[in-house]
């Protein structure tokens, strides 16, 4: 067994503090060590965005990053949106629009767009298409996405 | 047809846990104890196995156990012919050759499995795999399908004669007579190369054999969980209630998933119950495209006989269709080509037949589209060629030959997957088309946009089809409504979801019968505790048979709720209706009962009761159609073309449908556009290559390219027909698969046009730009 | 996949034939090459560590030399065999005297890979090949000059 490494991460506001293997990936670690289960796994190569969190308040990709390597840092999966009982403005957007299908790319989505309306609380359509470019979604053919984040963007802005 | 529920744009009931991160995905299930499997899997695509030596294997700390063909003594047996063969077809030849669970002798394609680990962890597992042993003799590997065909080709199955997995003909009128008739003939050569499910989350399976309540316990990420759960307990010798196989929510299904009797079904469930632990596996990417079925790849030959006005006498297609290395799947995918060539438009004289071959691939089944996207490719392109030929306009070609609404009841004289003689049932396919035209403005782009962007040296070209989607085949579902103590309605039926929204469209369904709110409708769906008949979803059956199913139990519940109230208010049962969430005498809403009371009294606990009694408010119901029920539809687009980079932008998109009764018009963009993504997706971006040793070139996102947002037109225009079928009460045709079925041979007609200098052949239905060039490259310059 | 290509050393012929001979001249010369034993006059056993996009793995193998044409040309055939797949090359190495003491190579061959090298690596192994040739010409030139040097 290789050894152990202890890790100090915030997730969703609430410290971790746990032993890992130097070669857990992140998600793994979200996933079967944290049972955040949100984030999801499409590629393990970085490719699909499924799995993508906020470190930092960055959006990454965590198929991609060791656990380790978040040692001190903080980390938002889509736990950190709302409730069932309580939506974001941004997954009403989801539910109104008809911006998910199997559900599966969504929280990648979702982590991807809420940091990209806090710099540009205003996008043109193609600024929205560009952003969730890497991002891959099998079911909607996007443009139901497009049309969610739009309009969320307009909720958001107007405070509702 | 459309009410307070049916009919409406009811925002998903789903979506909340799917949003919030809070739905339950297979792997996101926890056991205690829960054990973790990893597969070995062949490098090579064929050879014969000489030695798999696992001595290291079991000795890596963490693993548990490690199991070859070897080790699995009689329990190892080839897979169940999972589709048998249309055997009404007359004269059509069938070899089977059925999945092992696990390579034993030989491998046939690159990614079988040939160990498997079980581990402490998944991490464990796959460090495991790398201390395995794997000595085989590489053999030549059978790719090209028309050389796998001939004689002199190696052979996949040896004990065979050749590698012909199947030989199917079928003829309606007589084509060679017709053909004398024929003013032109022309005739080509076409492939539709080999697509991926690619379903966002990949398969996945967990099992859990309880010794002491003698039941296993089965999460998986399937299209067909009864199918899996009866073929599990007949495998392991179980009677059916001794398994439940459940699914969880799944990341997308597209068809592959409908697959049963692979190695984690077959292995997973006889390991949990030799080691008494729960077992975990789910795949990666990686295997999902090495070893998960995928679909498409075959090579069309094509003749087709014309007068000089356009009208069709005849059609002839003899195709190759690739089966892989393995067809437990029967013929489904090429009989769907065959039904689908010639169903839009009136072919009086048709010669169809498949030759099916097996080569060292990955097995086929179908994939969103399943057969019928090769038969409206070819179809498609064909009539171009013919308008070509004969200097017509291709919607002028098409107008004339498509099929009017006065033939419908049409019988095709074909038989399809669903083993009877094709009926198109409904529809008004010209108007689909004249539909489409006007909604692109094609008159306007044919005499003012395109003149006009040639001269200023802008290859805009515009490319319009048609299509039909059989859809909603057998042979049956079922469903059982129930309304419960507190008011509030469940659902449960064996048919399974992917995302495509059934557990708000099935109760849009219930809803509307029973009137009460759309979130009090519970529904469960694919779980075999709950539901134990069915057969699966695959062939866009889900709304309509399902559904159908859905609607005729929620009739009878109904019925009861009236006649039970109609007993408790002292009324005749003609002077109850139904208020929103209780039953009232007509004009007398303050006498009313509750449905939450009139179940608890529906069930008396005490006392005598009549001696047929069916207690509750509940009822099962079945449907079966006598066959499918067709969708049909037109799409067009305007692309613009980079002559140099060949680049291409979809300027335009525009697709006219008709699926019949609509239950929820935002779902059905939402399927429509999904579908359209994979065939625009199909059409330019994937493509699993093998090279000539039967390696996957793409076994990555890296290699095979998705459609991303970016590559999508800015809009997908979509236009409505309703034609509701007259198979089913509810009017329903299924539409699951429509969207991907045109993109292909409307995205090549508009790039032909586009390219307006170059004499432009395209015979592939799975362009990208560096193919396109070579295409290109290969035309002359008018 | 196939390869071609020409390099120019500067050396006599004789002493660049006799270095591509040389197991432990190639050893070092091949990036990522662990070890290279000879094991009867025209087999050698080696083991090399290699990275190729996202795959970085070892591989065991044999290496043999036939049409063996001194000091002209032989056939270097190659079968390595790893976690992460398989390689078989055959590879036709020719060397020409173009005076001034300079000697040219002229190499072509053809590889087939299987596993994940093929599936997930096959993008890259174009270019891998092509830097791995050219660092290996490289690294033999120098050590032909050392050699030439010492002699
Ligand atoms: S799982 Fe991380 S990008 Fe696909
Ligand atoms: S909703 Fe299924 S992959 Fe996006």
């Amino acid at each position: 067994m290789a050894q152990l490494i202890k890790i100090k991460v915030t997730v969703n506001d609430t410290v971790y503090e746990r032993e890992v293997e130097p070669r857990l990936l992140l998600s793994d670690f979200i996933r079967h060590e944290l049972g955040l289960f949100g984030t999801h796994v499409g590629c393990e190569h970085g490719m699909c965005g499924a799995c993508t969190i906020l470190f930092d308040g960055e959006p990454v990709r965590s198929c991609l990053i060791f656990a380790v390597q978040a040692n001190g840092h903080e980390i938002k999966t889509v736990e950190s949106l709302g409730t069932p009982e309580h939506l974001h403005p941004l997954q009403e957007a989801f539910n109104e629009k008809h911006g998910l299908q199997c559900g599966f790319c969504t929280p990648g989505i979702l982590m991807t767009v809420v940091p990209f309306l806090e710099e540009n609380p205003h996008p043109s359509e193609d600024e929205i298409r560009e952003a969730i470019d890497g991002n891959i979604c099998r079911c909607t053919g996007y443009e139901k996405i497009i049309e969610s984040v739009q309009a969320a963007s307009e909720k958001m802005s107007s405070g509702k | 047809m459309t009410g307070k529920y049916f009919g409406q744009p009811v925002l998903r009931l789903e979506d909340k846990h799917l949003l919030t991160g809070r739905a339950k995905f297979c792997d996101d299930i926890v056991i205690p104890g829960m054990l973790h499997a990893a597969f070995l899997r062949s490098d090579y695509a064929h050879a014969i196995i000489k030695n798999i030596d696992v001595t290291e294997a079991r000795k890596h700390p963490g693993v548990v156990a490690v199991y070859t063909a070897e080790d699995m003594g009689d329990y190892w047996k080839l897979g169940p012919l999972q589709v048998p063969p249309p055997f009404a077809i007359k004269g059509a030849q069938f070899n089977a050759r059925t999945l092992p669970p696990i390579a034993k002798g030989k491998v046939r394609f690159s990614g079988e499995p040939i160990a498997v680990v079980i581990a402490e962890s998944r991490y464990i597992a796959e460090d495991a795999c790398e201390d395995i042993i794997f000595d085989a003799e590489p053999l030549p590997a059978v790719i090209d399908l028309e050389k796998a065909w001939e004689d002199t080709s190696v052979l996949v199955h040896d004990d065979l004669p050749s590698n012909m997995a199947a030989l199917v003909k079928q003829e309606s009128g007589d084509y060679e007579a017709a053909k004398k008739q024929a003013d032109v003939v022309v005739s080509h050569r076409y492939v539709a190369d080999h697509v991926a499910g690619a379903a966002m989350e990949n398969r996945g399976f967990v099992v859990n054999w309880d010794e002491r309540t003698q039941e296993m316990t089965v999460w998986a990420g399937t299209q067909a969980p009864l199918p899996l759960r009866s073929a599990i307990a007949g495998r392991m010798g179980l009677v059916e209630n001794q398994v439940r196989v459940i699914t969880p929510y799944i990341g997308g299904g597209f068809g592959p998933k409908v697959m049963t009797s692979q190695a984690d079904d077959v292995l997973l469930p006889w390991i949990s119950m030799k080691l008494n632990r729960p077992i975990k596996w789910i795949e990666d990417r990686r295997e999902n495209f090495l070893a998960t079925t995928s679909e498409r790849d075959q090579v069309h030959h094509c003749e087709m006989a014309l007068k000089n006005d356009g009208t069709i006498l005849g059609f002839k297609d003899i195709f190759y269709h690739n089966t892989g290395a393995y067809d437990p799947y029967g013929m489904t995918v090429p009989l769907n080509t065959q039904t689908h060539t010639v169903s839009n438009y009136r072919v009086p004289n048709f010669y169809t037949e498949i030759r099916m071959v097996f080569t060292n691939e990955m097995v086929v089944t179908p994939v969103r589209g399943a057969g019928r996207s090769e038969g409206v490719f070819v179809m498609e392109r064909m009539m171009d060629l013919a308008a070509r030929e004969l200097k017509m306009d291709p919607v002028e070609i098409r107008l004339k030959n498509l099929l009017k609404k006065e033939e419908f009841p049409l019988n095709t004289g074909v038989i399809g997957q669903d083993f009877v003689v094709g009926v198109l049932d409904s529809g008004d396919y010209k108007n689909n088309l004249e539909k489409c035209i006007q909604m692109i403005d094609y008159e306007k782009f044919r005499n003012e946009i395109q003149p006009k962007a040639r001269k200023e040296g802008k290859h805009l070209g515009i490319g319009v089809v048609t299509f039909t989607e059989g859809t909603a085949v057998g042979p049956y579902e079922g469903a059982r409504v129930t309304v419960g103590n507190n008011g509030k309605v469940s659902v449960a039926t064996g048919y399974s979801t992917q995302g495509q929204g059934h557990f708000t469209v099935f109760a849009q369904i219930v809803a509307e019968q029973l009137n009460v709110k759309v979130e009090d409708v519970r529904v469960i769906t694919g779980d075999t505790g709950h539901f134990h008949w069915g057969a699966g979803t695959f062939a866009s059956r889900g709304a309509t048979i399902a559904g159908s199913a859905i609607n005729s139990a929620a009739v009878l519940v109904r019925e009861k709720i009236f006649a039970t109230a109609a007993k408790l208010l002292d009324v005749p049962e003609d002077q109850v209706e139904l208020c929103e969430g209780s039953v009232c005498v007509k004009g007398h809403p303050e006498k009313s009962v509750s449905l939450g009371d009139l179940a608890g009294k529906a069930n008396p606990m005490r006392g005598a009761v009549e001696a047929d009694v069916k207690p509750g408010l509940e009822a099962t119901a079945y449907y079966a159609p006598p066959h499918g029920a067709t969708g049909s539809g037109a799409c067009a687009m305007i692309v613009d073309v980079d002559p140099e980079t060949c680049k291409v932008n979809i300027e335009r998109f525009v697709l006219v449908h008709d699926c019949g009764t609509v239950i929820n018009p935002l779902l059905l963009e939402g399927q429509i556009q999904g579908g359209v993504s994979m065939g625009i997706g199909n059409a330019f971006y994937e493509k699993m290559v093998y090279d000539e040793n039967g390696q996957l070139m793409t076994a990555s996102f890296m290699d095979y390219l998705m459609p991303q947002a970016t590559d999508m037109p800015k809009r997908m225009e979509i236009g409505h027909n309703v034609h509701p079928s007259p198979l089913n009460t509810l009017g329903l045709k299924g539409v699951g698969e429509a969207g991907a079925l045109p993109p292909p041979p409307a995205f090549c007609q508009a790039v032909e046009d586009a390219l307006y200098e170059y004499d432009l052949d395209l015979t592939e239905s799975n362009l990208n730009p560096s193919l396109l060039y070579k295409f290109k490259n290969e035309a002359t310059k008018r | 996949m196939n390869v071609e290509g020409e390099y120019i050393f500067n050396g006599p012929q004789q002493a660049v034939y006799e270095m591509f001979n040389d197991p432990t001249a190639l050893a070092t010369a091949v990036p990522g090459m662990q070890k290279m034993v000879q094991v009867d006059e025209t087999h050698y056993e080696g083991a090399i560590f290699l990275r190729i996009g996202p795959i970085s793995a070892a591989f065991e193998g044999v290496l043999s030399l036939t049409d063996v044409n001194p000091p002209e040309s032989c056939t270097l055939n190659i079968e390595g065999k790893g976690k992460a797949g398989f390689a078989k090359g055959v590879g036709r190495v020719k060397f020409t005297d173009i005076g001034n003491n300079q000697t040219k190579l002229n190499y072509s061959g053809e590889v087939n890979i299987g596993g994940t090298l093929a599936s997930v690596g096959q993008r890259m192994i174009d270019s891998v090949a092509k830097s791995m040739i050219k660092s290996g010409c490289e690294k033999l030139q120098k050590t032909l000059e050392e050699r030439c040097q010492q002699k």
